[in-house]
């Protein structure tokens, strides 16, 4: 992006041959190091890595495409797509923002998308609508018509890029068909960038069905890639996600389909091409359980995974439990006859058992009763009256829960911790030191100067507490309906 | 596992006192799944129809809320595709004092009380509040061709 006369050139006249590569462990975008340093340009990222003849970290993630191809001798050198990809570069570079065409101009894969157009559609939206020539020949044929007549017989500039697709599936027997174009460096290969190119790039020209007509697949993706330049002084404009992946994935899985053939591996001296490993990984995703370890691929299992977490975190936003000790020390009182209700009988609203005169039960400071056991069970996980929501944690006085024990634990001294920037709900920071990092709640701190931002958030949780119970009893359809049916807090 | 005394109480009393245009019956195999149903309630674009609902009581239960999923296709805010119910009461603001007769009634109350501004289904909610009428209109018209008995 440095500067313009770069941009305007396809890469392949650069002598690029000793320039050192950059490639993005994060987002797998590469550059040269001497445009753009060390740290990626793309993302930000420091996890960078410069590529190296004998260590291409590109190797795993792209599926060994480039090396596959390279490392056969018999094939001719992918570079010499270069020359013939000028024109596509130049076409294409008209219609972009150089921000664009940095991100796609050194893709040697992109003639297997032997046309490619790329138009804006609006502001850092781009459609891409791609033809796939595969060219089918007899297996071991001098090279059919059609790929003879290629150079010539081509439209535009993707006449010469035809050619030297056929040259690729034909590379035995015709070799480089670009004399004047040496080979370059490996540094130029660069997988394309941005996800819906990157499947893009994965589909190679086959050849192997016997009948030499040359099938055609097309595909139009339009993406809404953030490809714009940001404008720092100005917030950009809403800009979609990025179109989700299914929808990317089954349209180019319908656009390349099934090899047709698998005859065509002869013409490969060396493993087969990238493109079957490449449908078959996600011909695995798609159908099935369309879950991929922590990925999803397909509506159900996204569906699965947020009800999965909806119900983790259903019970999050409720109060945390009370203590052991107010629990326990909740007064017990003996049912008396004021407490059935109109028709003789009361029951303990969390069992439901019957309760008679005479038993014991435990009262709660809002003065609803229940079986100990049963609003222990309760109290245990959620500080809540079953009726009224109001916890048994007196708020202001001794404090008694955990937190609050925290607090006063709080000594004078305000150490770091205190800076330490707390949310109610958040966990508890500060507790401990670095000697002490562990302090288990209700043991006696060992270094109680340093509890004081336990303390400061312990009473935020609190209120915010607090403010819940203000908000419910204000009301809300549930706490209506409780009110109705149970009445008001007796 | 035995099932607790309570959840047969429930049961008992669901059958034994009816909520009118409530019922949740359990399955024969599985006390702790039920087949639920709630009529729309009056003066609601649900009026007239008859949503299906499953009920399960997970193990610690009445510790944990029930799990309620509507079977039938409703057209709500509150309420998503897949019959997911945005309800307080079923998530933190569960209480065990509440119970199955209870929840379904907070849910026949909320066909009666959508509440676009805590939206699940967030094209709906947003619907409701662009153009109310128009979304209540096909609540409606999903009443009428998913929820009739």
């Amino acid at each position: 992006m440095s500067q313009p006369a770069t941009e305007s050139q396809p890469p392949p006249a650069q002598p690029s041959g000793h320039r050192d590569m950059m490639f993005c462990h994060e987002c797998h975008d590469e550059w040269y190091r001497d445009e753009h340093g060390l740290t990626c340009p793309e993302c930000g990222s420091d996890f960078t890595e410069i590529i190296e003849e004998g260590n291409d970290p590109r190797d795993q993630h792209m599926l060994d495409h480039d090396h596959d191809m390279d490392d056969d001798s018999s094939l001719p050198d992918l570079e010499a797509i270069s020359p013939a990809m000028r024109p596509l570069f130049a076409a294409m570079h008209a219609n972009q923002s150089p921000h664009q065409h940095d991100h796609t101009h050194d893709d040697p894969e992109e003639p297997d998308i032997s046309s490619l157009q790329f138009r804006q559609v609006g502001p850092g939206r781009f459609s891409v609508t791609g033809t796939v020539f595969r060219t089918v020949s007899p297996p071991g044929g001098g090279g059919p018509p059609q790929a003879a007549r290629a150079p010539n017989a081509g439209s535009g500039p993707f006449g010469g890029l035809t050619a030297i697709l056929t040259n690729l599936i034909h590379g035995g027997i015709a070799g480089p068909q670009n004399p004047t174009q040496p080979a370059q460096g490996s540094q130029d290969h660069q997988p394309g960038q941005g996800g819906q190119m990157d499947e893009g790039a994965g589909s190679q020209p086959q050849a192997g069905v016997p009948g030499g007509a040359p099938q055609v697949h097309r595909f139009t993706y339009t993406a809404g890639a953030r490809l714009a330049p940001r404008d720092p002084n100005n917030p950009g404009p809403r800009l979609e996600p990025v179109d989700e992946l299914n929808n990317v994935l089954v349209g180019l899985m319908a656009a390349f389909g099934e090899p047709p053939d698998h005859h065509h591996h002869e013409h490969f001296h060396g493993p087969p091409p990238p493109i079957n490993p490449l449908i078959q990984l996600f011909a695995q995703m798609l159908p099935g359980s369309g879950q991929f370890g922590d990925a999803v691929y397909s509506q159900e299992a996204l569906d699965r995974i947020i009800t999965q977490l909806m119900e983790q975190n259903a019970s999050s936003n409720a109060p945390g439990p009370a203590s052991q000790k107010d629990i326990d020390s909740l007064p017990r009182r003996k049912v008396g006859v004021e407490d059935l209700g109109s028709e003789g009988h009361a029951e303990c609203s969390i069992c439901m058992d019957e309760v008679n005169v005479g038993e014991e039960v435990a009262e709660l400071p809002c003065h609803h009763w229940f079986h100990h056991a049963c609003i222990a069970a309760w109290l245990g996980e959620h500080d809540t009256c079953p009726h009224c929501r109001k916890g048994i944690t007196k708020k202001n006085d001794a404090p008694a829960n955990e937190n609050s024990r925290n607090q006063a634990g709080s000594g004078e001294g305000a150490q770091a911790s205190t800076s330490i920037p707390s949310m109610p709900g958040a966990f508890v920071t500060g507790e401990g030191s670095s000697e002490n990092p562990y302090v288990i709640s209700g043991s006696p701190p060992a270094h109680p100067h340093n509890e004081d931002g336990s303390g400061n958030n312990g009473s935020t949780t609190r209120t915010d507490a607090a403010g819940a119970e203000d908000s419910s009893a204000g009301g809300g359809i549930g706490e209506r309906l409780r009110r109705g049916l149970f009445g008001p807090p007796r | 596992m035995a099932l607790p005394k309570r959840i047969i109480k429930e049961t008992e009393r669901l059958m034994a006192e009816p909520v009118k245009g409530i019922s949740a019956v359990p399955h024969e195999d599985n006390l702790r799944y039920f087949d639920v149903t709630i009529d729309g309630p009056g003066q609601s674009p649900y009026e007239g129809g008859v949503f299906k609902l499953e009920l399960f009581l997970p193990d610690d239960y009445p510790m944990t809320p029930p799990k309620i999923r509507f079977l039938t296709k409703i057209y709500h805010p509150n309420i998503d595709r897949l019959g997911r119910i945005c309800l307080d009461v079923l998530k933190s603001n569960w209480s065990p004092a509440l119970q199955i007769r209870t929840i379904l009634l907070s849910i026949q109350a909320l066909l009666g009380a959508p509440n676009p501004d805590d939206p699940l289904a967030n094209d709906v909610a947003q619907k409701w509040k662009e153009d109310e009428k128009g979304a209540i209109e096909t609540a409606r018209q999903w009443t009428e061709q998913y929820a009739k008995p």
